[in-house]
């Protein structure tokens, strides 16, 4: 038989099982892989096994994407244009949002300073318990892939 | 059929959300009661910039797909493998991410407080963002993901991380949208995504701490 063929084998040999019947050497090959690991070596059919989350994940649905972001930024720009308000508005709106986060920061820190010894007392006690269980949720293993 | 199937789903959620819409729609914005000038206004300027973040939103999640789908993949397939771990740790992420704050805040006259508290402000708004694209990504793979490798082999769009992320963004941007229960529900999935963003280390499947083991001699 031809190296390629050999080659075609050894690179996919489910794919060119029909190879073993044509070439001697291969099958030797095959024969003594076989024997060594002493396994009987089944078939496996991929159509069988469950789809695997990785499978089809590389493909890019370019129109899809492309006509959905057009879609969500032209239905905000034309909410923005009924309402009024530009996209410097929306801006502002989040700046603000942050602002009143801080705010409320700003206000719990000071009633903290404010707090009688006992209580700040309990907030520390409070933090470290909080974080001493964020640290052993953290360590635990992932166990997506081999749930 | 195949086609039927596909209207049918968008069509639902549109349907859902309008329903949902009037049903949970705030007093005074019902048939019966007019709603004031002001109140139209505020509630049609909240919308725009609700839509304009989810615009925002919608470039980040494909920006971030397309630079680490891998890392995105992952987090949603722990989501989805044990979503109970990912949403109690991103609960107790919070909440002390919210404490760690304030001792950082307590801490700005002494100097190290402002330099601490930026650092976890980073931190924390990156963690949210990862974690909020990672939970579009597992509701897209819920509500339009292949189930059979012959579903798959049949799709020409609906396939792929990034196709799922999108799908996922538009469903919860839908649902985001709905009056009151909208930022609830937006809420509940930024906990989600902050919990399997901190429980898969963003992605990329590591330990965060090491474990001791003595040296063998």
């Amino acid at each position: 038989m031809t190296q390629d063929a050999c080659q075609r084998y050894l690179e996919d040999p489910e794919a060119n099982a029909g190879h073993l019947e044509t070439c001697a050497e291969c099958r030797a090959v095959n024969a003594a892989l076989a024997a060594k690991a002493d396994v009987d070596v089944a078939p496996i059919s991929l159509v069988a096994l469950p789809l695997a989350p990785w499978e089809g994940s590389s493909h890019r649905a370019w129109p899809l994407v492309l006509g959905a972001a057009a879609a969500v930024i032209l239905i905000a720009f034309v909410l923005c244009d009924l309402a009024g308000i530009s996209p410097l508005h929306v801006a502002e709106t989040s700046l603000s949002s942050i602002e009143a986060r801080r705010g409320l920061l700003r206000n719990a820190t000071e009633w903290l300073r404010a707090a009688p010894a006992a209580m700040q007392v309990a907030f520390g006690v409070a933090f470290i318990v909080v974080n001493a269980l964020l640290v052993v949720l953290l360590r635990r293993a992932p166990r997506g892939i081999d749930a | 059929m195949r086609r039927g199937l596909r209207l049918f789903l968008p069509l639902t959620i549109v349907a859902a959300t309008l329903v949902t819409a009037m049903v949970a729609a705030p007093p005074g914005f019902g048939a019966h009661e007019p709603l004031t000038f002001e109140g139209a206004a505020a509630l049609m300027q909240n919308t725009a910039v609700t839509a304009s973040l989810l615009a925002v939103w919608m470039l980040a999640a494909v920006a971030l797909t397309l630079l680490s789908g891998r890392e995105i993949r992952y987090s949603s397939i722990e989501m989805r493998a044990s979503a109970l771990h990912c949403f109690a740790l991103g609960l107790v992420a919070v909440t002390s991410f919210m404490l760690t704050a304030i001792v950082f805040s307590y801490l700005i006259p002494y100097h190290v407080g402002v330099p601490l508290l930026f650092a976890l402000a980073v931190i924390a708004i990156l963690t949210k963002i990862y974690g909020t694209i990672a939970v579009f990504h597992a509701v897209g793979t819920l509500v339009a993901g292949s189930r059979t490798r012959e579903q798959l082999a049949g799709r020409r769009w609906l396939r792929g991380d990034l196709a799922m992320v999108v799908v996922g963004v538009i469903v919860l941007g839908a649902l985001r949208l709905i009056p009151i229960a909208g930022p609830f529900i937006w809420a509940f999935a930024s906990v989600f995504g902050i919990g399997t963003a901190l429980a898969t280390k963003f992605g990329r499947r590591e330990p965060w701490f090491l474990a001791w083991r003595a040296v063998e001699s």
